[in-house]
């Protein structure tokens, strides 16, 4: 065979070597984003299964509750006792939080969209962004006030509420709060308009950190929502 | 002449590869065992050339069967569920080797001749 031929066929050899592995290593390399890929699919996947679940079974508690509510309208009309003591529940499920409620009041608007867009990328982000205990302040102006009822980005306030900052998230009722916060309170409109007062904590808040937008504004009808688990006393009893 | 060819063939190579689609990852096993047999079968190729033994006949078929012959030991490697695949790879790196060890010795032996000449004239 001429030198030349082996040359060739030597050169078409390697060429479909190198062809097989340059494949082979583009394969190896894409594997790890296409299992980042797959990965990050099924927890969506789980996300949505869990949500839906949620779902059907927040549509059912809803149904039992109007059902049960029902039961007890029924119960109540026949009985005078009874209508006073369904007039109780109704009074301490209100105080609890376990109940839809409107009234008038008014809703406090705080974002910092603009400060960290800007600077937070190279500043400590709770210097200059709100924290935990700002809207803990918030809460505790409002009840001052005599806000009846409070929501923080539809987080119901109840006896048992927890505000805290973990991992760079305000949580609220264990769920996780993000700006803008939207700080609504039930209550006496008018009464509750010191909250914008010079000197209140949102006047020291806005001062203190330069880069929120704030708007107050008194409403006439405020609607909130129940809280969702009815709490439960289980080292706590009843003192007759 | 024989250098340079395949020098030619392997960048012409890896610029068709990079341009490729990748293969599922299921196979690519398969490719990577298939890809040392072959490297097998062009070191053998490059010892024939260099021996003068070169048949292009037993060099193609060598190419193909070895390859083809090492996916299909995988293959019956994972429904047996043993790594036959690895004793494949013992071969095919062992050949290799010697196959190696003939070409540096053959360039070694050449370079040292030219060099004795020198010293002689």
């Amino acid at each position: 065979m001429p030198k030349k031929m082996q040359a060739i066929v030597l050169g078409v050899m390697c060429l479909v070597l190198s062809i097989g592995i340059c494949v082979q290593i583009k394969t190896t390399n894409n594997n790890g984003k296409t299992n980042e890929d797959k990965e990050l699919n099924n927890l969506k996947t789980q996300v949505l299964k869990i949500k839906e679940k949620y779902n059907e079974s927040y549509h059912k508690l809803t149904n039992a509750q109007n059902e049960l509510e029902k039961v007890r309208e029924n119960v109540a009309n026949s009985d005078e006792q009874l209508k006073k003591i369904k007039e109780k529940i109704d009074k301490y499920n209100t105080l609890l939080g376990v109940t839809d409620i409107k009234g008038q009041g008014v809703r406090v608007t705080v974002s910092d969209v603009s400060a960290t867009n800007k600077i937070a990328s190279f500043v400590n982000s709770k210097d200059i962004v709100m924290s935990d205990v700002d809207i803990l302040e918030m809460v505790n102006e409002f009840k001052n006030a005599g806000a009846e009822a409070i929501e923080v980005n539809g987080q119901r306030i109840i006896p048992n509420t927890s505000i805290c900052y973990k991992d760079n998230i305000i949580l609220i009722n264990g769920k996780k709060v993000t700006s803008p916060i939207t700080i609504s309170a039930i209550g006496f409109s008018k009464g509750m308009t010191t909250i914008n007062r010079p000197g209140g904590y949102l006047d020291y808040w806005l001062r203190d950190t330069k880069h929120l937008n704030t708007t107050f504004k008194e409403e006439k009808n405020i609607e909130m929502k129940k809280y969702i688990e009815i709490p439960v006393f289980k080292y706590a009893k009843t003192v007759n | 002449m024989i250098l340079v060819a395949i020098i030619i063939g392997c960048v012409l190579g890896a610029v068709i590869g990079i341009n490729l689609p990748i293969i599922s990852y299921t196979y690519s096993t398969y490719l990577a065992i298939a890809i040392i047999a072959a490297l097998d079968s062009v070191f053998g190729g490059i010892t024939g050339v260099l021996k003068g033994e070169f048949d292009f006949k037993v060099f193609i078929s060598g190419f193909f069967c070895n390859a083809i012959l090492s996916m299909l030991l995988t293959y019956l490697g994972t429904k047996l569920n043993v790594d036959i695949y690895l004793a494949a790879i013992v071969v095919f790196v062992g050949r290799m080797f010697l196959n190696l060890t003939i070409i540096r010795k053959y360039y070694i032996d050449k370079w040292s001749k030219k060099f004795e000449e020198m010293k002689k004239k």
